[in-house]
């Protein structure tokens, strides 16, 4: 971060003896030596978990736009990408560990650069209670799947059962982030690679039953699957473009990590390429598998079953691959596990901007002295997460489906504010150049208005009780309930924080500023 | 030692404390330069977490911040740099920037839930001494509160009977010198034989045997040097430990473990019991030619 707490004036002195040869650092301050090709792949691969993301999303999208699954994957991949190049020219200009908190403050000043961290952390912590959940599924599942008694799958659907294993998971990933606790790299590349061969293979399998004729109701695969405009309503087609972010939420990490990759200056962008082309890959692969292999109908297996919809990969699994199935298990858990550490580490850190900025309590500003982690933030959001995923699993059977789709509401909510504080911060130099024009007015713009609308169809939408898993409280759909306390007790909560901590609030610790060249 | 200089790791916690109190007693009985450390963990080879610019910027800074205060609360008696460095381990930061540095030692805090006060060695110290080949000193917890105006009174030089003594010996005539404290050479006995001992014990525990090496240790060093020899004798080794006097400004040295591969430390069964036991620092010296004998 730029700027230093005032605590520190008294010691510049002191800390410009510090190093002044910044040997072994780069010349950009940042530790020495860097990722390679493969490790940029294998971090964005590991970070977008595919086999985690597909078996929590597919099911609802489905439920949304039907067989167009396909399409909605290939659309829901632009707003992403418009917005991922807005947020690579911010992290080139102020690099800040706040990210969009720091940015909408820099861009559009502390109350709405307040509510986007708000957003990121609010996101994110939705969606570690849900990475947390699907786990415990799948670790039921394995274990049932190697001892061969299906009864003990069935203990996950229990919520005591389940909240108390849920929070031993979200311990355990605390104590891991907490730590900085670190697999090698030789692990993690066989961890991924792992999980993309389980997933063709899954759906290599899915399609030799389509084949045989033995699958459960073999669907013929059309290239209507793949026309965005076959989707019936605009509101089901936003409502699967929100879903669709999630699920390529995190793949901007590769575009961002340029900074540290090694050799050639091509190498980030050929990274995120091949990241992105895997992933595509592999999801449209497996999406046409299942409903190729299930349908959408509401039969056993059907996709559009709302039994199985929150957890495809969890029913599914089984009939498909028979006594390979705990393969599927594996592969999900570890997904699911690994990315919960990198999922962990973004909470807390803009929780940790959020106290170094005066915006929340210092505390939250706390690094551990051993670990160089965000201490108090990181515990923070795990205690966040797991009272929320336990509320929230007594509150509503279809706890993951509905956090899901808030999800998909609370990454437009902020990812939208991103793209829009790139536009209005670097407004002084669109015209600069041809490059400025794309890369700082016309794509972010475009994947903010994008965004906007996303948010705000499916706030209006999920207003019916009807909406996503059918669950509603007080007459209302969940998903809007669910999206509509978290924004507004962030709200609340910043009007607290504006009483106790005027500072930031006024722009004195973090101040509006606007690129000028 | 004058003009050498002294890595200390430093963690903004009490076991970096620990470690900054005791560099800086034995820095400034020695007019040795202070090179204070901060190992932060470099991202390179990070396979889960994607690398952040902003908060390394932010680690850095804030590091920085730590080494300053760290470096306000030290004074000016001191001569001292600070450094902020990256590596894969805390260790592996430190040995990178001794051998950068030419330092002859490193100190680190060696208490990591020490228990009542005496030190156990932690991950950190512990992944030093497998790997270290410049001695390493570990204080144990509490050294902070011992002001530098205590100095070092006394050396010990723990002489076992294996190979490695040499160096030892030389480690310890040195910082004898540097700091012009006496020097004791020392070997330990336990005479409480359990059954079904194996012959290495069985020589270790001979104090004719023990007599012999000190003797012959005594010997070995230059006729300057002021020396006294004692056999600590006592049913196991912590006894024969605790049955010694030491001064309130004393360093022990021991050589690391036979398992050790040349040069590098590993610390044996012996000097880990008197870890356990000791209420002053210990320096663990590598087995052969050390930097500490080149001077």
């Amino acid at each position: 971060m730029t700027h230093l707490p005032e605590s520190a004036a008294p010691l510049t002195e002191a800390m410009r003896a510090v190093d002044g040869s910044e040997h072994g650092i780069s010349k950009k301050g940042l530790s020495a030596g860097s990722v390679g090709l493969i490790g940029a792949i294998v971090i964005g691969i590991s970070c977008i978990a595919p086999a985690y993301t597909l078996t929590a999303a597919l099911g609802p999208t489905v439920s949304e736009v039907g067989v167009q699954v396909p399409a909605i994957i290939l659309v829901g991949f632009i707003p992403m990408l418009l917005v991922a190049f807005g947020y690579r020219e911010l992290n080139r200009r102020m690099p800040d560990s706040g990210t969009s908190f720091t940015w909408a403050t820099r861009a559009f000043g502390p109350w709405v650069g307040w509510l986007a961290g708000w957003g990121l952390v609010a996101a994110t912590i939705l969606v570690l209670s849900n990475l947390a959940g699907i786990a415990v599924d799948f670790l039921f599942l394995l274990i049932s799947q190697i001892v061969g008694d299906p009864a003990i799958a069935d203990l996950a659907t229990n919520p005591f059962i389940n909240v108390v294993v849920c929070l031993m998971f979200m311990l355990g990933a605390t104590w891991i982030s907490y730590r900085d606790m670190r697999t090698t790299q030789k692990l993690q590349y066989w961890l991924v690679g792992f999980q993309v061969a389980v997933l063709v293979i899954f759906s290599v399998a899915a399609l030799i039953e389509v084949a045989n004729g033995s699958a459960f109701d073999a669907t013929a695969i059309e290239l209507s699957w793949f026309n965005p405009f076959a989707v019936e309503s605009f509101s089901a087609f936003a409502a699967g473009l929100s879903l669709s972010i999630f699920i390529f939420w995190g793949w901007d990490v590769t575009l961002t990590m340029n900074e540290e990759t090694k050799g050639s200056e091509k190498t980030p962008g050929r990274a995120a390429t091949i990241t992105v082309v895997t992933i595509v890959v592999l999801y449209l692969l497996i999406a046409v598998a299942l409903i190729a292999y299930a349908g959408v109908g509401t039969g056993e297996f059907g996709l559009g079953n709302p039994d199985i919809q929150d957890n495809v990969f969890f029913h599914l699994a089984g009939p498909i691959l028979g006594p390979l199935a705990a393969l599927v298990s594996l592969a999900v858990l570890t997904s699911s596990a690994s990315s919960l550490q990198s999922t962990f580490v973004s909470p807390a850190r803009t929780l940790l901007a959020m106290g170094h900025y005066g915006a929340l309590p210092e505390k939250f500003a706390k690094v551990s002295p051993r670990f160089f982690t965000p201490g108090y933030a990181t515990i923070v959001s795990a205690v966040v997460a797991s009272v929320f995923y336990a509320v929230m699993r007594f509150l509503s059977e279809n706890v993951l489906w509905d956090t899901i789709t808030a999800l998909g509401m609370m990454i437009c909510f902020y990812y939208g504010i991103t793209a829009f504080a790139c536009v209005w911060f670097f407004r002084s130099v669109w015209f600069r150049s041809v490059r400025n024009v794309f890369f700082t007015l016309l794509f972010p713009l475009i994947g903010g208005v994008i965004l906007a609308v996303l948010f705000f169809t499916t706030l209006v939408d999920s207003m019916d009780p009807d909406y996503g898993s059918g669950s509603s409280v007080f007459g209302l759909g969940l998903v809007f309930v669910l999206g509509m306390v978290v924004l507004l007790s962030g709200v609340a909560i910043m009007l607290w924080q504006w009483w106790k901590r005027p500072a930031f609030f006024r722009g004195e610790t973090l101040s509006r500023a606007v690129a000028d060249d | 030692m004058g003009g050498s200089r002294i890595v200390v790791g430093y963690t903004a916690d009490d076991s970096g404390a620990d470690a900054l109190a005791l560099a800086t007693r034995l820095a400034s009985a020695s007019e040795a330069l202070l090179d204070v450390v901060m190992v932060l963990p470099s991202e390179a080879r990070n396979s889960v977490v994607p690398a952040d610019a902003g908060y390394e910027r932010h680690l850095k800074e804030r590091s920085r911040t730590w080494l300053a205060e760290a470096s306000a609360s030290l004074g000016t008696d001191v001569a001292q740099s600070l450094h902020v460095r990256y590596a894969e381990s805390f260790a592996e930061g430190l040995i990178a920037a001794a051998h950068e540095f030419g330092a002859l030692l490193i100190v680190v805090g060696a208490a990591r839930g020490g228990v009542l006060g005496r030190s156990r060695i932690g991950s950190v110290a512990g992944e030093l001494l497998h790997s270290s080949d410049v001695p390493v000193a570990l204080a144990p917890a509490g050294s902070r509160e011992v002001p530098a105006a205590q100095g070092v009174s006394r050396i010990t030089a723990a002489i076992g009977t294996r190979p490695g003594a040499d160096a030892l010996l030389e480690a310890s005539v040195a910082l004898s010198r540097a700091t012009h404290a006496p020097l004791r050479l020392l070997s330990l006995v336990s005479i409480d034989l359990p059954a079904g001992m194996d012959e290495g014990l069985a020589e270790l525990t001979s104090t004719v045997h023990a007599d012999e090496v000190l003797l012959a240790a005594r010997r070995a060093l230059p006729a300057a040097v002021e020396t006294a020899a004692e056999v600590a004798e006592g049913p196991t080794i912590e006894d024969a430990v605790r049955g010694l006097d030491w001064h309130d400004g004393e360093i022990v040295l021991v050589g690391s473990s036979r398992l050790a591969t040349p040069h590098h430390l590993f610390l044996g069964s012996t000097a880990a019991k008197m870890l356990r036991e000791l209420p002053v620092p210990m320096i663990v010296v590598p087995r052969t030619a050390a930097p500490v004998a080149t001077t």
